[in-house]
């Protein structure tokens, strides 16, 4: 590792102390050009967020409530909803995970929602095998796509009615809070610039929204 | 001095400058913001991203959440751990902070002042209700006094029965969004201003101004906002003639049988569980209103069987709060697709719609009238398109598009005073986890003047977002929150003139005991649509000052 490097990440370290102080906060406003405090803030929170999540030869995830195939269906459920384009999606934000992790903990005040899940992914292994004769996580990503897509007709259409619309929902909204209350959906794909220090506050600087 | 928030804090701060001796009882803790406020963590640095663990702070009555998160769950009392009682068919929302400063940690930081026909409903406004004993111009020296102490910014706009200081900070640059809602709504003749907020907008009394995280609402790290905690305590801590007791939960106030007047209280000390005395020449409640109200009915005593200060048999009744309900969501078409902006801000919204709908005709449907507020731009969730139907890439890009476009509009209605919404000391026996009698609630916030005023607001959104060129999603009309939910309650002892209607006189003093003094918002007589805050704080300042007086010239 060059010294140049350990110089980057000594003067991050730096920053991100200061940043941490209203003293700090104050010197950085004063001391760096605005573009530049901004720039060095934003690499500082990248840089954290490669640090935590791109490990590489990570160890197999172990579930804490689903069984392996279950996790499996959810992994496939919430990359459907949010999947990778452009830009990283549910499977980068490792949503299946957290909803895991999130369904597991519901034992101790909310235990329903296991059951909620339990149930809805044994409906969806029989919905599926009424339709592809196999279970959820067996049949082809276009098939597990129509059949979701099925499931969501209600959204869409309030007249119809579809048994597996409920666990639609279920998955549909804990997959969104999972998505963007992750450092990949919140800071990478809305690019959300919030929660750090500014010096001051334009607000709105357009002509065509003033009077 | 019993409690050390809005009111509190400022009480204890007059009396203390004033030269009397002050021992302030703080239920709570001591906080240090710089352990205990979490202000600059994103959601994915708590293990439930911020929620806690799927049910672990229970339900609100209407199904909503509570506002306690994993920011501010060691703050917030959780109503699982320590419950209250509901009468059959009641709702109320109890937020609880016990902790030096009080709910000022986690406040809105709205600093409106009361109009001159907020005091006076009933004569100036429309024979209804109450008049309080006293008027703006009674208040008014005070507010300023309060303004001064605590650093408030926006503006003097001169709007009609919505008076502004005339020496605030400078208002906060308003957003995209608000702007376009200013332009709306003075296509229909509505005006909008700089909402007064409790934030520092520059440098002020050694206080750092704002630095726009945005996230006020988990505790201020500098204390650019107000809180009793960041701006008075430290200075009253330096006094010799001022001694905060934490961790004090007071249980009764002691009588002396000869003189009729308070001679000191008993508290717990919620460490030990062991009950305490402490003696003074004056009793001065400021515990939030219904600990101030359960603190009376708990020293009912032979003298006093109905309760301390209930003579009148109105303690505890005429509870309010503002009528409040779901907001409405939508988008600016104009502001889609755009690059995002950092909206944090001040927290809050810079503008807001003051109550502009004087003299209206539908006075036997809801009377009187109403505030907006609006929030746009790109926070920290992803807005309204999440509630759109569908999945996919092409969902993914819609939520991303409408991200910096969205608008919520919601506000609150003037809530009504009722002798049947009360509160009282559970008959069934619940006590809180210090043993001390805990209360019941018998209230609702559905009656008729709460759904037409709610549905006359529903309507006057919709006009105005259109106006401004949003596109409104389909929402559904849901019954006014439960009192409480916009920790905005009120009333309970309310002052008066007439020792038969009401508990307190107009220096907030017990028309029984005039020894002992409730400062909170436990003295409103009404509950204009407008914040209260600033308006406890100006009346617990004005109190205190009176009873300084009254030491000063022997009378007390």
């Amino acid at each position: 590792m060059g010294e140049r490097l350990i110089g980057r990440r000594q003067s991050l370290k730096y920053l991100g102390m200061l940043a941490g102080t209203v003293a700090g906060r104050e010197f950085l406003a004063a001391w760096l050009p605005k573009s530049a405090a901004a720039r060095e803030l934003d690499a500082l929170r990248r840089a954290s967020y490669h640090a935590a999540s791109n490990q590489p030869n990570e160890r197999p995830y172990t579930p804490l409530f689903f069984e392996k195939d279950e996790l499996s269906a959810v992994e496939a459920l919430t990359e459907l909803i949010i999947p990778t384009d452009e830009s990283p999606g549910a499977k980068e934000a490792q949503v299946a995970r957290y909803i895991d992790f999130i369904v597991s903990a519901a034992a101790e005040f909310n235990p329903s929602l296991q059951h909620q899940w339990t149930e809805g992914l044994q409906l969806l292994d029989r919905l599926s095998r009424e339709k592809y004769r196999s279970s959820f996580h067996e049949i082809s990503a276009r098939d597990k796509e129509k059949l979701l897509e099925e499931m969501s007709l209600p959204e869409h259409d309030a007249g119809q009615t579809h048994p597996g619309y409920e666990f639609y929902r279920l998955v549909k909204e804990m997959t969104v809070e999972g998505f963007y209350t992750s450092r990949v959906g919140l800071i990478d794909v809305l690019g959300y610039k919030g929660l750090s220090a500014l010096g001051e506050f334009p607000g709105c600087t357009h002509p065509e929204h003033q009077t | 001095m019993v409690g050390s928030g809005a009111a509190g804090g400022i009480a204890a701060y007059v009396l203390t400058i004033k030269g009397l001796k002050v021992l302030c009882l703080e239920a709570g803790r001591m906080l240090e913001p710089a352990h205990d406020f979490f202000t600059h963590k994103f959601p994915y640095e708590w293990p439930y991203r911020g929620e806690g663990k799927p049910g672990q702070y229970g339900k609100l009555p209407q199904g909503m959440e509570w506002k306690i998160k994993e920011w501010t769950d060691h703050l917030y009392t959780i109503p699982a751990e320590d419950p209250y009682a509901l009468a059959p068919g009641s709702k109320f929302t109890w937020t609880r902070l016990r902790a030096v400063g009080g709910r000022t940690n986690l406040w809105g930081r709205g600093c409106d002042r009361f109009g001159p026909l907020d005091f006076k409903p009933k004569s100036l406004q429309d024979g209804w209700g109450e008049d309080w004993p006293i008027g703006y111009e009674d208040v008014e020296p005070y507010y300023e006094r309060v303004e001064q102490l605590i650093g408030v910014s926006g503006s003097s706009e001169g709007v009609y029965n919505t008076p502004s200081g005339k020496r605030l900070l400078p208002a906060f640059n308003p957003r995209c969004g608000e702007m376009l809602i200013r332009k709306g709504a003075a296509k229909l003749g509505i005006k909008v201003m700089p909402k007064p907020l409790a934030v520092l907008s520059r440098l002020y009394d050694g206080r750092p101004p704002c630095h726009y995280c945005g996230a006020c609402n988990w505790g201020c790290d500098v204390g650019a906002r107000y809180s009793s905690l960041d701006v008075l305590i430290p200075q009253l801590r330096r006094r010799k003639n001022f001694e905060l007791r934490t961790n004090a939960a007071v249980h009764t106030i002691l009588m002396d049988r000869s003189t009729g007047k308070a001679r000191g209280v008993t508290y717990i000390d919620t460490r030990n569980g062991l009950e305490y005395e402490a003696y003074g020449k004056a009793v001065v409640l400021a515990a939030s209103l219904v600990e101030s109200i359960r603190i009376l009915m708990n020293s009912r005593n032979r003298d006093y069987p109905s309760g301390l200060a209930n003579t009148s048999g109105t303690l505890g009744h005429y509870l309010m709060e503002h009528v409040a309900f779901n907001s409405i969501e939508g988008f600016f078409p104009e502001l889609a697709g755009r690059p995002t902006t950092n909206d944090d801000g001040p927290g809050e919204s810079c503008l807001y719609i003051p109550r502009y709908n004087y003299g209206h005709k539908d006075q036997k449907k809801y009377l009187r009238g109403w505030r907006l507020d609006f929030y746009t731009g790109c926070g920290m969730s992803p807005g309204p398109g999440a509630s759109l139907p569908g999945f996919g890439s092409a969902y993914k890009k819609k939520i991303k598009e409408l991200y910096p476009a969205a608008v919520q509009m919601g506000g609150y209605g003037e809530g009504l005073p009722f002798f049947w919404n009360y509160v009282e000391i559970d008959p069934g026996g619940l006590r809180d986890r210090f043993g001390i009698p805990q209360v019941r609630f018998h209230t609702t916030s559905e009656y008729d003047h709460a759904f037409a005023i709610r549905d006359e607001m529903y309507g006057q959104m919709e006009e105005i977002l259109k106006a401004s060129g949003a596109e409104i999603f389909p929402y559904k009309k849901q019954s006014p929150y439960p009192l409480g939910s916009v920790t905005h309650e009120a009333g309970g002892c309310r002052m008066g003139n007439d020792p038969r209607t009401s508990v307190l006189d107009e220096w907030n003093r017990c028309h029984d005991t005039k020894n002992v003094l409730v400062v909170d918002a436990g003295c409103f007589v009404s509950h204009p649509e407008k914040q209260i805050t600033h308006t406890i704080m100006a009346l617990a300042y004005r109190a205190s000052d009176h009873l300084a007086e009254e030491f000063r010239r022997g009378d007390a």
